[in-house]
C-alpha cells in the first residue's frame, strides 16, 4: 500500500512537472536559435517564469520520491509502474495544454506504454 | 512541416543520447561508491559528499543538465504528447547497450518490449509534432517552422 501511494505520487509529480514545463516554455517563447546572447535571454526569462520554477519543484519531488521508494521496493516493481506517466502525460496534454491527440499518436503511446512495461519485467 | 519535424527529432535524438550517457555514468559512479560505502539512509551525508567529488557522477549530472535543456527547448516548439513518447526510445538504447556493451543477458520478452517501443515511437513521430495553438499560431508554423 505504501509503495502504491508512493508510485502514485511519483507519477503525478512527473506528469505535473512535464505539463508545467511545457506551459512555462510556451510562455517563455520558442527556442529556435543557437545565438548565445538570445539563448541567455531565453534562460533569464525561463528562471523568472512561475510555471518553469514550479516544474523544477515537481521534478525534484519526483526524483526524491523515486529514490525513497527504491529504498524499500524493487526496481522491477517500481519501473513498470512509471509507464503510467505516458498515459497520464498524454491525457494531461489533451486537457491542460489543448493538444490534439490523433489515433496514430494514441496507438503509438499505448505501444510505448506496453513496451516499457515489458522491458522492465525481471 | 517536415523540416520542423526533422529539427525536433534531431533535438530529441541528442537529448536521448545525453540522457543515456548520464544514466551510464551515474550508475558507474554510484557502483564505485557502493563498493566502498554501505548505501543506507543513515550515512546519506557521507554518500552525498562522496558523490559530489566523483568525476563520473559530476559528468553524468552534466549530461542530465544537457538533456533537460534540450527537453525544455523541444517543448517550447512541439507537443508534450509528441515529445514524451519519443523520449522513451531511450529505453530501446538502454536495452541495446546492456546487450552489446555490458554483456547482460537480455531476455526475449525485453527485446519484444523494446521492439514495441520502437514501433510506438515510429507511429507517434509520424503524427504532426505540433497541434497546440494552431488557431492562432498557424503563421509561425508555415514559415518553415521559425
Amino acid at each position: 500500500m505504501k509503495t502504491a501511494i508512493m508510485i502514485a505520487i511519483i507519477v503525478l509529480a512527473d506528469s505535473a512537472g512535464d505539463v508545467l514545463l511545457t506551459k512555462g516554455m510556451r510562455q517563455v517563447g520558442e527556442v529556435s536559435t543557437l545565438a548565445p546572447r538570445e539563448l541567455l535571454a531565453i534562460a533569464r526569462k525561463a528562471v523568472r517564469n512561475h510555471h518553469f520554477l514550479a516544474s523544477i519543484g515537481f521534478m525534484v519531488m519526483h526524483f526524491v520520491g523515486f529514490l525513497a521508494v527504491l529504498s524499500w521496493a524493487d526496481l522491477s516493481v517500481v519501473f513498470p509502474a512509471t509507464m503510467l506517466v505516458y498515459v497520464l502525460g498524454t491525457l494531461a496534454a489533451k486537457f491542460f495544454l489543448q493538444e490534439t491527440i490523433s489515433m496514430h499518436r494514441w496507438a503509438g503511446t499505448m505501444l510505448v506504454c506496453l513496451g516499457v512495461g515489458m522491458v522492465s519485467l525481471p | 512541416m517536415w523540416t520542423e519535424r526533422i529539427r525536433i527529432i534531431a533535438l530529441l535524438a541528442v537529448a536521448i543520447v545525453s540522457q543515456a550517457m548520464g544514466n551510464v555514468l551515474l550508475s558507474q559512479g554510484m557502483k564505485l561508491i557502493a563498493g566502498e560505502t554501505q548505501l543506507t539512509w543513515n550515512n546519506w551525508i557521507f554518500i552525498f559528499l562522496q558523490a559530489v567529488q566523483s568525476p563520473p557522477i559530476l559528468l553524468g549530472v552534466g549530461f542530465y543538465v544537457i538533456f533537460f535543456v534540450l527537453f525544455a527547448a523541444a517543448l517550447s516548439r512541439a507537443d508534450l504528447s509528441f515529445v514524451l513518447p519519443a523520449i522513451s526510445s531511450e529505453v530501446v538504447i538502454n536495452v541495446a547497450f546492456a546487450d552489446y556493451f555490458l554483456n547482460e543477458t537480455v531476455s526475449s520478452i525485453r527485446w519484444i518490449g523494446a521492439m514495441l517501443i520502437a514501433i510506438g515511437v515510429g507511429l507517434v513521430v509520424r503524427s504532426s509534432p505540433r497541434t497546440f495553438g494552431m488557431a492562432t499560431g498557424l503563421d509561425s508554423m508555415t514559415e518553415g517552422g521559425r
